[in-house]
């Protein structure tokens, strides 16, 4: 079985306050390559701080994530070099406000990967063809809509041509309507085999794209399972009660 | 009419007669050069004891910078801009013959401290998503701060460095402390050989007036060409 996780969770704890707060406290878990993992569970319950520990956002107190074969929570690894393949989407977007959308997707291969500037923008621009953004591709954050934005966000990711995305509650600041137009990316994206990790509160999302589903409440995966286990019949208390609540 | 001419005829004896404009101009340079000169020191200084002072926050290795940058700023901060101008002259560089570089560096030095504090409150008002974007695609800490943090700081901050270069250019009119012939000192001097004691203090005056109402228009400008890119 090992060989077989893209990432690997070992015993994954982060304490604040000298141990007073516990936001993870003990997870232990495996995203296979292909995957798509979506995380659920009430606010506060650690499901953030979670997907945040993946690529060390978060640094935890204890324990251990294995990223293609390579342990990222040991201090020794340089955590950027392993950050390139891994893409993130925050909530709030964070694209760079002073760049214009190219910029902005092919500032980091330029830098990081040292692809040329026309190379990069021809990755950019076909990436942009795929989310049907190209025309906007002089435009600066500020001029974009919020589904708009994070669709950029998205594909900005991408251009790293990361082995796993994740993805921190990627719809929950966008108006309503424009939450589609941004899940229908990440299905796309799910149906082409990126292996993605997925916080989010979009129960159909999670139904129709999870391969499988983490409920994880005061800072432990609380059950897991297919979506048709975790909500056709789930065992634990508090995923029934959570389920009942958002569904 | 008569008062025109006796006033021509004083402005020609205290500027034309013997070049004496020729003075002005050049304590205008010096004045010119020390300002740009110190900004530019002042800037650099404040780049990097900003960027000290934000890293430090959560990286113990950097702590004894970060104390280094504390009493720097302490020191400057607490002492008059002509004692440092003394201490810089009479003290530290005391074979220098050209007052004016140590002039530039002194000021430039005492400006750091006012614009790392400037700097340092433009990186604290980028949204902390801006640095976890950055991380996130691969970029380090300094990478980071390079390429996403500092470029939007500076934008912030413009309009304050401008004034800073204002208060700067003013500031230097006490360069004349320490043989250096600026030009306040140029007018005092001319002031002196002539016995003309309202011409060239007014000159002066107008002078520093037309150069800060010139970098005030600017800036403005400047920064409406900045916020336009965003738009």
């Amino acid at each position: 079985m090992k060989g077989d996780y893209l990432i690997e969770v070992k015993d994954l704890k982060k304490h604040y306050n000298g141990g007073a707060i516990k936001a993870l406290n003990g997870i232990t878990t495996g995203i296979k390559k292909g995957e798509v993992v979506v995380v659920i569970g009430p606010s506060g319950s650690g499901k953030s701080t979670f997907l945040r520990s993946l690529n060390l956002l978060e640094v935890p107190t204890s324990g251990s994530i294995t990223f293609e074969g390579k342990e990222i929570t040991n201090p020794k690894t340089n955590i950027n070099l392993h950050r390139q393949k891994m893409g993130m989407v925050f909530q709030h977007f964070n694209l760079f406000p002073h760049m214009t959308v190219l910029k902005n997707m092919t500032l980091a291969p330029i830098k990081l990967l040292k692809k040329t500037q026309e190379e990069a923008e021809k990755d950019a621009i076909e990436l942009l063809n795929t989310v049907g953004l190209a025309d906007r591709k002089d435009a600066y954050p500020s001029q974009l809509s919020g589904g708009q934005k994070q669709r950029i966000a998205i594909v900005r990711a991408l251009c790293m041509k990361p082995d796993v995305m994740l993805f921190d509650e990627p719809t929950s600041a966008l108006d309503p309507e424009m939450v589609g137009e941004v899940l229908d990316v990440m299905k796309k994206l799910a149906k082409e085999g990126m292996t993605m990790v997925v916080v989010t509160h979009e129960m159909g999302f999670a139904k129709e794209v999870a391969n499988r589903i983490l409920f994880i409440d005061d800072g432990v995966i609380m059950e897991e399972g297919t979506p048709e286990e975790i909500f056709g019949n789930p065992q634990n208390e508090r995923t029934k009660a959570f389920l009942s609540k958002v569904l | 009419m008569e008062w025109l001419n006796k006033w021509f005829a004083r402005l020609y004896r205290t500027f034309i007669v013997s070049d004496r404009y020729k003075t002005i101009i050049d304590g205008l340079e010096k004045t010119i050069i020390i300002t740009i000169g110190a900004l530019a020191i002042g800037v650099i200084i404040g780049t990097i004891v900003a960027m000290i002072k934000v890293f430090a926050d959560g990286n113990k290795k950097l702590k004894p910078l970060d104390v280094l940058c504390n009493i720097y700023l302490t020191v400057i901060r607490g002492t008059p801009v002509v004692v440092q101008l003394l201490i810089s002259f009479f003290i530290i560089f005391v074979s220098a013959k050209d007052g004016t570089w140590v002039a530039t560096l002194t000021f430039g030095i005492n400006s750091g401290a006012y614009v790392a504090e400037t700097i340092r409150s433009g990186i604290m008002a980028i949204d902390a998503g801006q640095m976890e974007a950055g991380r996130s695609l691969g970029f380090s800490r300094l990478q980071t701060m390079k390429e996403i943090i500092l470029p939007q700081a500076f934008k912030n901050v413009l309009p304050a460095i401008g004034n800073e270069m204002i208060a700067l250019l003013k500031e230097t009119s006490v360069a004349g402390y320490v043989a250096v012939t600026d030009l306040t000192k140029a007018a005092n001097q001319i002031k002196n050989t002539t016995y003309d004691q309202v011409n060239p203090i007014l000159l002066t005056a107008l002078i520093y007036l037309a150069i800060v109402m010139l970098l005030t228009k600017l800036l403005g400008v400047m920064e409406r060409r900045l916020r336009k890119s965003e738009r």
